[in-house]
């Protein structure tokens, strides 16, 4: 009989290297020169080096590698799809499996935390002020990289507590709070402030841009797609991806029943809403999607994981129709090469079809002193460090155009 | 992190570290001494240059490994420089001249007092920074030079004497530790005026057998010899020499430039605690290059950052007071293990070494794969050697004997100790 995981709301998925293990994982890195895994990073973040750094007992300068170079590293190293960047390319995969790169990124920035290491140091003013609009993955990066240069930068946030995506996007079984608090903590050693709870409206970009020598538009899409060809798509029970995985961890998963769960699409935002139901005690979840294994865009990592909790998934399937009188009943799928169809029995549907931009900012274009990045118009919600990155690129265009 | 400053004078030379190739296959040539210091390594001890020239065997190298991991011991049969002392006096002065603030030792052996006096002056007219006289290479194909001098404490402060007769430079002498006491050599060549001795050379080894062949490894087309043999594996012994060395009454005050087997920045500041002033590195750089000197330096200056460190003196020398003799250890405890259960996975090897290697102290309860941990107990520690867990089976009651005064008592902290 299989087993099957199981896993509390929150609970670590993955438990973290102690100096033992990571020692081992270090030991086994072929310490390779022009090293592949240091070519595949988005955000140019140079593991080789920082597990050269673990594998000869430098445990801080392993951090310090990785905190220089990215803003979010202790985040990333839990939440990035190593095996598509990094550990791809690893040369050990010629002998049996790549290094952990992921692990050993969280256990050199767990050593950040342990030693009370202030790796980033606020820099001399250069005089001018930058706003941020949204405290997400991008707008964090441009922040920190201004902040860098001496820039005093405000950020600007809905939520209540920053990180965007990272804090109400992601599952806290993956991405726990302490691990953003670290990021941000880092940010704000900078000297980056803060103004949470603060809605931007597309008006007041325009008043920003007044104020501020320049603005860095990264609210993300925060909106998350519905597909409204589905018949039923309004009924009460049918809900978005990022709706509900922000309701859970604002909640901190109570949220109520949610009965039977069937989750609509195949990528890594509709791999953490099934972990999610999973582990609230949904009576069931399926999720099913129009890709094929080959193509769905979910990491490996994601779906195993959820196959560890023993959610089945259905590729190739289209919904049809949400079906039941106001309250959702049923759901109904066909197959994409319309030989078959199947109906589940559901009270709860989740939408996790993609993200559009944040309302009322989907026009928005790069004009003047506002310069835009991230996940709205580069990184189309693909993965966190390359919203970093984009925010990385934004903050050195805005730092050209400030001439500092 | 605050700049934190990583030199030395050593013997009046000032280093930017104490990072140095040692004398050896890692620093024969121009374009290995160069990319060394471009990475940041602070000097080197240039490879030992004689009126000899070395005429070298294939296979040369072998190593000795523990599964699982990198090999942590090596055995070398290279002697000294293929070079003519003409060649290599040609390439330490552009060393010289190209990197002026880098240290530029130079190993010299001489099979007779004539050559010893030619190479002292000539390496000093190349540019040496200091001299190093290399009595201690085991695998020498003439017993005129290497260890077999090493081991005559006439010859060594003859040869000595005479090298400091012919240089105005800072002389060193490598010891070789294929001897009881590596203070009596090291005292002759203190007498014949070397400023430092440095330990240790490699060890006399064969590092293993071909069965097929029946021959020692490497094998020669049939047969082998016994060689240097250095790396991780070493190092204990290398502590343990200079200890002594540190600690003998004739040589106090004299420095001590540590080698054997140094990879990371906690093996180095091992050897800076025992009072070495420099550090050698070769097996190391041969098994992953240069570029390990990154997190030697840097390891180090967050370890000095950490402890309040502005100087490598400020920590120098500061354990060779606590190695003491066995008669004079406190015997009137013992530390009682204790063992977390949540952290135990029950494999019972604590169970099985404490049976077999020690004082069957520890019950085993074959049903819930748990050990406890008994009176029979008397505080070996075995079995938080053996255990593969971490923090699993730690230090816990202090048992005082029978009769004795209980007092303070100093834990040992955990190899892979973190605050």
């Amino acid at each position: 009989m299989t087993q099957v995981r199981k896993l509390a709301y929150g609970e670590k998925s993955e438990p973290a290297y102690d100096v033992r293990l990571a020692m081992q994982e270090a030991a086994r890195c072929l310490l390779c020169i022009d090293a592949p895994c240091s070519q595949d990073c988005p955000v140019g973040t140079n593991p080789s080096k920082f597990i050269r750094s673990i594998r000869f007992r430098n445990f801080k300068g392993a951090a310090k590698t990785i905190r220089e170079n990215n803003i979010l590293g202790a985040s990333c190293g839990k939440i990035c799809p190593q095996e598509r960047l990094c550990e791809k390319g690893c040369s050990r995969c010629g002998i049996d499996k790549p290094i952990q790169i992921g692990r050993l990124q969280s256990f050199a920035m767990e050593q950040e935390k342990i030693f009370g290491m202030k790796v980033l140091e606020k820099a001399p003013s250069c005089g001018k002020k930058v706003a941020c609009i949204g405290a997400g993955p991008s707008s964090l990066g441009a922040a920190a990289e201004l902040a860098k240069r001496g820039v005093a930068v405000t950020i600007f946030d809905e939520n209540k507590e920053p990180g965007g995506l990272l804090r109400y996007g992601i599952t806290p079984s993956r991405l726990d709070d302490a691990t953003i608090d670290q990021d941000i903590a880092a940010i704000k050693e900078l000297g980056v402030t803060f103004e949470q709870n603060h809605k931007v409206s597309r008006e007041e970009v325009a008043e920003l841009a007044k104020k501020f020598d320049a603005v860095y538009v990264g609210v993300g899409l925060s909106t998350s797609k519905v597909l409204k060809f589905v018949k039923g798509w309004d009924k009460q029970g049918v809900d978005t991806a990022l709706n509900f995985l922000k309701n859970a961890r604002v909640k901190n998963g109570q949220i109520g029943d949610l009965g039977k769960v069937v989750i609509i699409g195949g990528g890594d935002v509709a791999m953490d809403c099934a972990s999610t139901a999973k582990q609230l005690g949904a009576k069931s979840v399926n999720v099913v999607f129009i890709e094929t294994m080959e193509e769905m865009p979910a990491s490996k990592k994601e779906l195993d994981y959820i196959t560890e909790l023993g959610v089945p998934v259905l590729p190739f399937f289209k919904p049809l129709e949400i079906k039941g009188e106001s309250k959702v009943e049923a759901i109904s799928f066909a197959s994409m090469d319309d030989e078959s169809q199947v109906t589940f029995k559901a009270d709860t549907v989740i939408f996790a079809v993609g993200q559009a931009p944040t309302e009322g900012f989907a026009d928005l274009k790069q004009d003047g002193n506002i310069f835009l990045g991230g996940d709205m118009v580069v990184s189309r919600g693909r993965t966190v460090v390359e919203s970093v990155q984009s925010g990385k690129e934004a903050a050195f265009a805005i730092a050209d155009f400030l001439k500092i | 992190m605050k700049k934190v400053d990583l030199s030395i004078d050593f013997l009046g030379v000032h280093c930017e570290n104490p990072f140095f190739l040692s004398s050896s296959p890692v620093c024969h040539n121009y374009e290995m001494i160069s990319k060394a210091f471009d990475a940041g390594w602070g000097g080197v001890f240039y490879k030992t240059v004689g009126v000899f020239i070395a005429d070298e065997c294939s296979p040369r190298f072998d190593t000795h490994r523990k599964e699982g991991t990198p090999f942590i011991g090596f055995k070398n049969m290279e002697q000294i420089s293929e070079y003519s002392w003409q060649e290599n006096a040609e390439i330490i002065k552009k060393l010289k001249k190209d990197y002026p603030t880098k240290v530029m030792g130079v190993s010299i052996m001489g099979s007779n007092e004539e050559e010893w006096a030619l190479l002292a002056r000539e390496m000093t007219k190349a540019g040496a920074d200091i001299l190093e006289l290399n009595f201690s290479c085991p695998q020498m194909t003439s017993h005129a030079m290497g260890s077999d001098v090493g081991q005559n404490t006439e010859l060594v402060e003859k040869y000595t004497r005479i090298v400091c007769e012919n240089t105005h430079v800072p002389v060193i002498a490598k010891m070789t530790p294929n001897i009881t006491h590596i203070e009596v050599p090291s005292i002759a060549a203190k007498k014949g005026g070397a400023a430092a001795v440095s330990a240790i050379n490699t060890i006399k080894s064969i590092c293993g057998i071909d069965v097929e062949n029946m021959c020692g490894r490497p094998v020669v087309n049939g047969v082998s010899s016994i060689s240097g043999y250095s790396g991780a594996a070493v190092k204990p012994i290398a502590l343990r020499f200079i200890a002594q060395l540190k600690q003998h009454p004739e040589l106090q005050g004299f420095p001590v430039s540590g080698i054997g087997g140094v990879e990371t920045w906690q093996d180095a500041v091992e050897f800076l605690l025992l009072g070495a002033e420099n550090i050698q590195v070769t097996t190391a750089v041969m098994q992953y290059g240069y570029r390990i000197v990154e997190d030697l330096k840097e390891g180090l200056a967050f370890f000095m950052e950490e402890h309040g460190y502005t100087s490598l003196r400020d920590f120098i020398g500061k354990a060779v007071p606590n190695i003491i003799p066995c008669e004079n250890l406190d015997r009137s405890f013992q530390i009682v293990p204790k063992i977390d259960y949540d952290k135990c996975v029950g494999c019972g090897r604590c169970y099985t070494s404490c049976f077999d290697g020690s004082h069957q102290a520890i019950d085993w309860d074959a049903d819930k794969h748990r050990p406890t941990i008994t009176d029979r107990c008397v505080g070996c520690h075995l079995c938080l050697n053996v255990c593969p867990v971490k923090d699993c089976i730690t230090p816990g009651e202090i048992k005082f004997k029978k009769g004795k005064e209980a007092h303070e008592v100093k834990i040992q902290h955990d190899f892979d100790y973190l605050p």
